[in-house]
């Protein structure tokens, strides 16, 4: 009983990487359904699509290289579904490291639509100072931002006509793997400004951030790669989310046989006067 | 000097702070002319304060290769492969350092291809260790710890589609479980945190928390 | 040779010859795109090599990324806010054509002041002069702090927690909140011994906060099982094209 406890950890090791390799290796797809947190994301942008279809939406990419594979397929998702009703979109850095990951996959979604830099979308880049570049977003975006990242000035960016600040943004939606969306965007931004906020975020944040949904701060959230999946299910354009729920399944499955392999072999052995 | 030591930066942290805190009441124009030059003079502040940490790993490494302690050849990778990703910077696709930041070129190419890859890795390598761990100490040995383990369990099963492929009631469970105990939680950790996040700032402002001000001397 | 380095010879040979084969077959084009695929994923698996065991080339894969990363966030800050704001805004340097931008220089010397004085932190002579930034920068983060913490934490988070009641199963569910949060704040107030009903509502809260911690453990597994399926992904796909 002790042996089964103190096996070689390189062992589990091997178990979790087949519980990822082989589901993606083999073609099965389990039915997503998607939760009223990841819905009312969704519903939100169908809703400004129609009522609010002329302000820009701001997105800030809060995010680095060390939570790819869990932000950048609800980037892929979210910006896919902005451009696709013809929102005008502006993103924002607030993470240095989201630079070199956001721009490409902007540019690449805006060019699948057939939208024009400068006219339909806008990417201004990174600025340091975490809460204090929200702060001065609520003020005024051109004294944030007064280039964007090819140094053209604010004033001859088409998409920002008329976005002076904050308010002026039909919604704001920030891609985070830290605490912008609770200790940046939420108390220095959307407080004062009471503009539609939503976000995604790593899966290690989303469980902190349910007060905010219940208190209306934020409209509604995409929680970790199986956010993500949702989102692609609701929009109808599958992704590299979507496929890597069958892998997320079967390791969950291991993890949990393996917690409760653990806690059969602690009471046995408890029983039987031992230790483990 | 004692003045230019402790006072001068304790006077700055009370006029700074206590204005800072005032103006959010006060809608005048000056007012929120005020806020947004303090907002913009922190935040050109915190891009010193990256050069600051840049120089502090450096100083940090460089004297490991001084001192040839332990480890000291990585140390030496460490300044070679900084070295040879300050050229991409400085390079910048042949536009110098002195034009807007090019998305192309050696730079990027070796964000993507070194740093995502190594970073992503990195953590990923947790999913492995965080696995090991809780096979090997993850017990209910208490009722609280139960508690905790059928509450994770629910999680995991409920948020992946294999929880509704065993049963409806799993992401329902998981639904309730997230937007009632969990949420009811992290709100009283939240507002806890909030209370204390407004007595250290209140104590800092008033002197009586001095720790940013580091050591030497007083 | 012992059997961790007939291990590590034989790992650098597998990678090799993949990649060899790989090449051979058309499935990686020996451009920077094909070399770019190389690279990250010999910076992957020398990672991977810490769960045989602590090793050489995790170590120089590690210490290479950390140069990387330094010199990465510094090309950020120097672009965006060093040289992006600050230097062309005192020299008024815009894009051609461009109509100009930027702060006024004026405006700008306090803070280039302030952050210039930050790094007089390394002088043991005149280090004493960084307490000011740090003053600045700690006494303005804790004014704008207080009142927006109260504001949208305190009050925002009250305010729901008290919505009124009803005989549903919303209802039922909003005093489950109320009770929840009353319990895990009644747990964290240490002034008061945990005795008798306080006790008991400390008890309740500890419990509300085990479902809180086991929903974060199963979120945070998702998590890190989510970064593995991001680079076994790659490694499958983007690398040896077999998905």
């Amino acid at each position: 009983m002790e042996r089964l406890i103190n096996i070689d950890r390189r062992i589990i090791f091997v178990f979790v990487f087949l519980g990822v390799a082989i589901p993606l290796l083999v073609d099965i797809h389990l039915p997503i359904k998607p939760t009223p947190t990841v819905r009312s994301v969704y519903d939100e942008i169908e809703r400004i699509s129609i009522e609010d279809p002329d302000r820009p939406v701001l997105v800030s990419f809060s995010y680095g290289a060390s939570t790819v594979p869990e932000m950048v397929p609800m980037t892929r998702a979210i910006l896919r579904h902005l451009f696709s009703r013809g929102r005008k979109v502006v993103g924002i850095c607030l993470w240095p490291e989201a630079v070199g990951i956001a721009q490409p996959i902007m540019d690449e979604l805006a060019a699948e639509f057939g939208m024009k830099y400068g006219t339909d979308y806008a990417f201004l880049g990174y600025k340091p100072g975490q809460h204090a570049v929200v702060l001065n977003l609520g003020q005024s975006v051109a004294g944030t931002f007064p280039f964007d990242t090819a140094g053209t000035a604010i004033g001859d960016l088409p998409v920002l006509d008329g976005a002076k600040n904050l308010k002026d943004f039909s919604l704001v939606f920030d891609f985070a793997a830290g605490d912008s969306m609770e200790f940046w965007w939420i108390p220095f931004g959307q407080e004062k400004h009471r503009f539609p906020f939503a976000g995604g975020c790593t899966a290690v944040m989303a469980p902190d951030l349910y007060p905010f949904l219940q208190s209306k701060q934020l409209v509604g959230l995409l929680g970790g790669l199986a956010g993500a999946a949702e989102y692609e299910t609701i929009i109808g354009v599958p992704g590299s989310a979507t496929a890597g729920m069958e892998p997320q399944s079967v390791t969950h499955l291991i993890i949990i046989l393996f917690i409760l392999l653990g806690n059969t072999v602690y009471f046995i052995t408890r029983r039987r006067g031992g230790t483990v | 000097m004692l003045f230019l030591t402790r006072t001068l930066p304790f006077l700055f942290c009370f006029v700074f702070g206590v204005t800072s805190w005032i103006i959010y009441y006060v809608p005048h124009e000056y007012a929120q002319t005020i806020e947004r030059e303090f907002a913009l003079w922190l935040r050109l502040v915190f891009a010193f304060a990256y050069v600051l940490g840049l120089v502090s790993l450096l100083s940090l490494h460089w004297a490991k290769i001084r001192q040839r302690q332990a480890g000291w050849a990585y140390s030496l990778i460490v300044y070679i492969s900084f070295g040879v990703m300050m050229l991409f910077v400085v390079y910048n696709d042949g536009n110098g350092p002195f034009a807007p930041q090019e998305t192309t070129g050696p730079y990027q190419w070796t964000f993507i291809n070194v740093h995502v890859a190594s970073s992503a890795t990195m953590f990923s390598l947790l999913a492995f260790f965080i696995s090991s761990a809780a096979y090997r100490t993850f017990r209910a040995r208490t009722p609280e710890a139960a508690i905790l383990l059928v509450s994770a369990i629910i999680v995991m099963l409920g948020r992946v589609p294999i929880g509704a492929y065993i049963s409806d009631v799993i992401p329902e469970a998981m639904q309730w479980l997230m937007s009632v105990p969990n949420m009811a939680a992290k709100r009283g950790i939240l507002l806890g945190v909030s209370l204390g996040a407004i007595a250290t700032s209140l104590r800092i402002i008033f002197g009586i928390e001095r720790s940013y001000l580091g050591g030497g001397d007083d | 040779m012992t059997r961790d380095r007939y291990v590590f010879v034989g790992f650098l040979a597998l990678f090799l010859s993949a990649n060899a084969i790989l090449v051979a077959n058309g499935s990686l084009a020996l451009d920077w795109d094909g070399i770019g695929v190389m690279v990250a994923v010999g910076c992957t698996l020398a990672l991977y090599s810490f769960l045989y065991k602590d090793n050489a080339l995790f170590k120089v894969a590690e210490h290479v990324y950390v140069g990387v990363a330094a010199a990465y966030v510094f090309g950020i800050t120097w672009y965006n806010s060093l040289y992006g704001e600050i230097i062309v805004s005192y020299f008024d340097i815009g894009a051609e054509g461009s109509t100009g931008g930027g702060h006024n220089p004026w405006v700008l010397l306090f803070p280039t002041l302030l952050g210039l004085l930050m790094l007089t932190r390394f002088s043991r002579k005149f280090s004493w002069l960084s307490r000011i930034s740090f003053a600045f920068v700690v006494g303005v983060g804790a004014g704008l702090t207080i009142p927006r913490f109260m504001s949208s934490f305190l009050l925002g988070q009250l305010e729901p927690s008290l919505a009124p009641l009803s005989l549903s199963w919303e209802g039922l569910n909003l005093f489950l909140v109320l009770v929840g949060v009353i319990t895990v704040l009644v747990y964290f107030f240490f002034s008061v011994e945990h005795k008798g009903a306080v006790g008991h509502a400390s008890r309740l809260g500890i419990w509300f906060l085990m479902v809180s911690f086991g929903a974060s453990f199963g979120y945070t597994i998702m998590a890190r099982l989510s970064l593995l399926i991001g680079r076994i992904s790659f490694l499958l796909d983007d690398w040896l094209h077999v998905m």
